[in-house]
């Protein structure tokens, strides 16, 4: 039937299976996001902890050129905890900043015009729908971060040759933990800060404000009572504490590396109440 | 327009004894209906509780108490199932600004679970259907009020539900643009292919299109009324006024079966008896020497219903 008929009929046909309904939220999304250029080239940016990463591992394992170039030296032993560390959060902070830039986008349009009351009739949960929303963080951010760090691993292990694997395994492990944990804390706080502040670049101010405000005040607790305790509070530090206590066993927290954890798990909680308050079709009003 | 293929029947919305709660403040009290209606409608005051029925219905608010079936389709057995049959249109402005308006309901037609390319070509087709054919490339933010409300009822149509509910469509219409929507309401009722809940404070608009209205007042059931049997029995009763009465007349009224009461002199009330007919009427005040000054149908407009339905409910508080 032409589209210009002017009619309407009902729809007899087979319908796609609920799973693939989440692939929609998620690839309409995508699509958005990609619309801005200055955000693409942002986003390969991300890449180059990696793509450095991966440059490194061709010349460590290039003696004749390092030789050439008179640094073969520089290049012994650089395969170290330090190195993974360092990458860690080099990627780490990029990855904030996708959160910072994507989260706000994918939430605050839904709840300014109230397309999510339109969004929620359809046969799609809260919880898909959050689990969609989540799922373009994750998707987005995966590449750049834990999965880029697998790539430089297997690279190194395959030109390193056996038993390197297996013993430095534990660096990959704490990048895959760290970064997975990570993803999902930064996710959830900028989906629910979103949820809140419903303009969208007011929610990147705020996401960023919340990250330094603690930073600062956790600092400013520790200067004036001369604890360490006021890092309690500070997400980055936490992450930071638990992703050291995992790359090295030995590393000496300040506190014990629960408090740390329950940080976190403090803000994953903190995000699912808001996220459980204020994304609904309708606000009750008691 | 096709002809109706479905007269309706029972069990396109049972309500029974459905209460909701806001903390202490009780939102629907004891709701019990069963509607069959092609085209329901859903009157009441403001702050009767119309909307949150509705909301009720999708699923959005728990119920406390009581059973809701949609198309035999029980709410407690979860809301995702209703919400495959049913279409919605909400009250208030709701869009995502800054999509186009096809990728818009595309997207909205996905969602319920159309594939992608049935989805588009659909929304092409609801755009067209509701007259936004030409404007459909434009961004939804920025559409007048009119088209925005004809846009949420594409979305609300594109995936072809087997219910529609409507929450005030004609909500901050201009007369026109009122008359399309109402148009578009007739359209989809006559086609039988949808059963349509539509929710108004505009007795005009229910009137012009509902065969069956649930009054709330307070959240509670103040009428169920069949509009369309009303209308058939309406048209039984007939009240005239003679210009120059006869006693005759009133006994040849009698003698074709009809009730007569006289209201006096001039004015009488019949009930006329199936197969009789105004003709009928016309033939015997002409065979008698009567003419008729006024002749009227018994109109029992909605609005009297809903304002006894108003009375009744004060006087049970």
């Amino acid at each position: 039937m032409a589209v210009y008929e002017r009619r309407w009929r009902r729809y007899t046909g087979r319908l796609s299976p609920a799973s693939l309904r989440l692939h929609v939220i998620v690839r309409y999304a995508i699509k958005d996001i990609f619309a801005s250029k200055l955000f693409t080239i942002f986003y390969f940016a991300c890449f180059l902890p990696i793509i450095v990463g991966i440059f490194l591992v061709y010349f460590s394992h290039n003696v004749p050129l390092l030789a050439a170039f008179g640094i073969a030296d520089e290049f012994l032993g650089i395969w170290t905890m330090d190195f993974f560390a360092g990458l860690f959060l080099w990627q780490a902070i990029p990855a904030f900043l996708l959160a910072v830039l994507i989260g706000p986008s994918l939430v605050s349009p839904d709840l300014s015009s109230h397309g999510l009351s339109l969004i929620l009739s359809r046969p799609i949960s809260r919880v898909g729908y959050i689990v969609g929303k989540m799922g373009v963080m994750f998707f987005l951010i995966s590449p750049p971060t834990w999965m880029g760090s697998l790539l430089l691993f297997g690279l190194q292990s395959n030109m390193a040759g056996a038993g390197w694997w297996s013993e430095n395994l534990r660096f990959l492990t704490s990048h895959l933990v760290g970064h997975l944990c990570w993803i999902t804390v930064i996710s959830l706080l900028s989906l629910a800060v979103s949820a809140i502040v419903r303009h969208i670049w007011a929610a990147r101010a705020a996401l960023l404000a919340i990250l330094f405000a603690m930073w600062a005040f956790g600092g400013l607790i520790n200067e004036v009572v001369e604890t360490t305790w006021g890092s309690v509070i500070d997400l980055m530090g936490s992450m930071v504490l638990v992703v050291a206590k995992i790359f090295d066993p030995a590393f000496s927290n300040p506190f014990p590396i629960w408090i740390s954890w329950l940080t976190l798990l403090g803000y994953v909680a903190l995000s699912l109440a808001v996220l459980n308050r204020k994304l609904r079709a309708h606000e009750v009003v008691k | 327009m096709t002809e109706p293929k479905d007269t309706g029947g029972p069990g396109a919305l049972t309500l029974n004894g459905l209460s909701l709660k806001f903390g202490s403040l009780t939102v629907l009290d004891d709701i019990t209906a069963s509607l069959g209606g092609r085209v329901i409608g859903l009157l009441g005051p403001n702050g009767a509780g119309k909307t949150s029925l509705i909301r009720t219905l999708l699923g959005f608010y728990k119920p406390q108490k009581g059973e809701v079936s949609v198309l035999g389709h029980p709410l407690r057995r979860g809301a995702l199932a209703i919400r495959e049959l049913v279409g919605y249109m909400p009250e208030s402005d709701a869009h995502l600004a800054s999509m186009t308006a096809v990728r818009f309901i595309r997207y909205m037609a996905q969602l319920s679970g159309l594939p992608s390319a049935i989805a588009l070509e659909r929304a092409h087709e609801a755009l067209f259907y509701v007259g936004l054919g030409e404007a459909r490339y434009r961004l939804v933010g920025t559409f007048s009020t009119g088209m925005k409300q004809m846009v949420k009822l594409a979305q609300a149509i594109v995936h072809g539900p087997r219910f529609l509910i409507l929450d005030e469509p004609t909500n901050g219409l201009d007369p026109s643009t009122r008359r399309r929507m109402l148009d578009l309401v007739l359209d989809l009722r006559d086609r039988g292919e949808t059963k349509i809940l539509l929710s108004s404070h505009l007795l005009r608009d229910v009137e012009a299109v509902c065969d069956e209205v649930l009054i709330l007042n307070k959240g509670r059931v103040a009428a169920v009324c069949d509009l369309e049997s009303e209308r058939q029995t309406n048209k039984s009763f007939v009240e005239v006024e003679l210009v120059n009465p006869d006693g005759d007349f009133s006994d040849r009224l009698l003698s074709l079966g009809c009730e007569v009461a006289v209201v006096d002199q001039r004015r009488m009330k019949l009930v006329m008896p199936s197969g009789v007919t105004v003709r009928d009427l016309m033939t015997a005040a002409s065979d008698n020497g009567v003419a008729f000054r006024r002749l009227d149908h018994k109109r029992d407009s909605l609005q009297e219903i809903f304002l006894r339905a108003m009375e009744a409910d004060r006087g049970r508080v």
